[in-house]
């Protein structure tokens, strides 16, 4: 009995290890680094494996759109602020949608084939399941 | 065929000896005393040997199953952070979810 206790004991032991090793063996750690930071940017260079060039090339067309996306950003707070009819609203919301979609498709355009359809089946559904009532209030760290 | 009168005097030792060994009162307790060693369990090195195919096995599965366990697990990890990440880096360009900069 206090074999067989011992044998078990030690199967165990080598389960606990295995998973470890693993586990370990599995793991991306920039890849949690760049999720535990929430840096996009990061995550987006180890996600689809970016070379550098790849890399500046993508960076700049996102600092790029960032001041395109501050205008929609701007205008649809102004018409929010104000009131604006649904349709003009709901305008804005078209143009932004269609301007991120194209961005999108600029960057998947930059990494390698597989990856840039990767990256677009990954973030075009997000942008089309937006679900405006439950949109958060505070922007994320970019 | 009766008896002879006058036996052989060998028949008639044999016939009058009887042996009579002296009691040894520590007899039972040297026998179980020399059992002991053979009853105790076997060395675990020994037991392996005489059950190696089950441990062998068990030992197996159980390498197995942790090491795809881990595998799968740290799978799930990445795959969960990563959703969570494209969701925060498309928000981060969502113009329509931004009230605060």
């Amino acid at each position: 009995m206090k074999n067989l206790l011992v044998t078990l004991s030690v199967a165990v032991a080598a389960c606990a290890l295995a998973f470890a090793l693993c586990y370990r063996m599995s793991d991306e750690p920039a890849l949690r680094r760049a999720a535990r930071e929430g840096d996009a940017l990061a995550w987006l260079r180890m996600e689809f494996r970016l070379s550098d060039a790849q890399f500046a090339a993508i960076k700049k067309l996102h600092d790029d759109y960032g001041v395109v996306c501050g205008e929609h950003c701007t205008a649809i707070m102004a018409a929010r602020n104000r009131q604006a009819p649904a349709a003009e609203l709901r305008a804005l919301e078209v143009a932004c949608v269609d301007a991120m979609t194209a961005h999108f498709r600029q960057v998947a355009a930059l990494m390698a084939p597989g990856e840039g359809e990767r990256y677009l089946a990954t973030v075009l559904p997000l942008v089309q399941d937006h679900d405006h009532s439950a949109a958060p209030t505070v922007r994320g760290k970019l | 065929m009766n008896a002879p009168d006058n036996p052989d005097p060998l028949s008639r030792a044999l016939a009058d000896w009887r042996v009579q060994p002296p009691r040894n009162p520590q007899f039972r307790a040297s026998v179980q005393a020399r059992l002991a060693p053979e009853r105790r369990a076997p060395s675990w090195s020994g037991y392996v040997r005489a059950h190696s195919a089950w441990v062998a096995t068990a030992l197996a599965v159980a390498v197995l199953a942790g090491g795809w366990t881990g595998r799968a697990r740290a799978r799930a990890t990445l795959a969960a952070e990563s959703v969570a990440m494209a969701g925060h880096y498309v928000r981060g360009l969502d113009a329509r979810v931004m009230r605060a900069q």
